[in-house]
């Protein structure tokens, strides 16, 4: 019998770099035989705890809406959208432009109001009680003057 | 065009992998559990590999034009979840949360899950313990060993598929898995 496998030999085995001088001896070596078994057997219970632990999360995470995410992130529609807010930004100065502007008489009945407006807001008193400005000013108007000279 | 035939995966299934891709949704409900399972053993977060695998589905449905059935759509899936779980563990501004995350998520809470096969308690905490060791050891190989280390072991996925989802050639493939190998062997202590 051949000398036992080394351990670079047993993992280039299972990483499946095989040569014949290993297959001969591992056909007629027990004790080697057993060791690339026990690994194997490591790998297996690995592998099964795995997945049964990733069955767990999986469940505890279940698969999500991914086509919201797809149809979200599509970059087609990223970039039609993208056109479109760039054409709807361009067409407002636009559409500003093409708009008829407002006529001079409208803004000539603007300025009469406004003048209407400022003349009712600078008058000391009502335009109703103005009669009566008159009569309490009487006594000190111009038609007074001959009346004190002729009391002197 | 022919599906690779030494591949092997599911291709009994369906006549050409291009096919299958026309039936997307079936397709992301019978790959999930594969993909998510690799992320979640890559990342060791649940959430990290919950969106992961999403991008992953994502990138394929983008992609899906350009498949060409040269090989199986698992392994092409495959592929893309290699890349997008290598993108996020290169992704600097998540580091600090990698590193606080897989302190929390353990394989430990998963023991109770082994095969019972008649073994006693005593066996089955040994097993467990020996599995620990494996996942511990797997954690701390360097990303490409244990990406392939987790598609053959957990996946089981040939080389030749393995060399296709990550774009290695099929020697490569092999002096992966046998460092791999080699330092999971060293944590177990099962080296002479």
């Amino acid at each position: 019998m051949t000398r036992h496998l080394s351990s670079a030999e047993i993992s280039k085995w299972i990483a499946g770099e095989r040569n014949r001088r290993s297959e001969d001896h591992l056909s007629e070596c027990a004790e080697c035989r057993g060791e690339l078994a026990h690994f194997q057997g490591r790998l297996s219970d690995f592998r099964a705890v795995v997945r049964a632990w990733s069955q767990e999360q999986s469940a505890a995470a279940p698969l999500p809406a991914w086509r919201m995410g797809r149809t979200h992130s599509s970059p087609r529609l990223r970039w039609a959208l993208i056109a479109a807010a760039m054409v709807v930004l361009a067409a407002i100065p636009i559409y500003r432009a093409s708009q008829p502007r407002p006529s001079s008489d409208h803004s000539l009945d603007d300025t009469v109001l406004l003048e209407q407006i400022d003349d009712g807001v600078s008058r000391s008193v009502p335009a109703p009680m103005e009669p009566l400005t008159t009569l309490v000013s009487w006594g000190s108007g111009a038609q007074d003057a001959p009346s004190q000279q002729k009391k002197k | 065009m022919e599906p690779v035939a030494a591949s092997g995966f599911l291709t009994a299934r369906f006549d050409s992998p291009a096919i299958e891709l026309d039936d997307f949704d079936s397709v992301v409900r019978r790959y999930w559990p594969a993909v998510f399972r690799f992320a979640l053993a890559s990342v060791r977060d649940r959430d990290a590999a919950r969106t992961l695998t999403q991008d992953c589905f994502i990138h394929a449905w983008r992609a899906r034009g350009s498949f060409r059935g040269s090989c199986a759509v698992k392994t092409w899936v495959m592929r893309i979840a290699v890349n997008v779980v290598r993108d996020h563990a290169r992704n600097r501004r998540l580091r600090f949360w990698r590193r606080t995350t897989r302190e929390a998520l353990d394989i430990s809470s998963a023991g109770v899950q082994l095969p019972d096969g008649g073994i006693s308690a005593e066996q089955r905490m040994l097993v467990s313990e020996k599995v620990r060791a494996v996942w511990a050891a797997s954690g701390s190989l360097p990303e490409r060993q244990r990406a392939v280390f987790l598609l053959r072991f957990v996946e089981d996925m040939d080389l030749l598929d393995i060399a296709a989802a990550t774009g290695l050639k099929e020697g490569t493939v092999k002096i992966h898995l046998f460092r791999a190998l080699q330092s999971v062997r060293e944590r177990l202590g099962e080296t002479k």
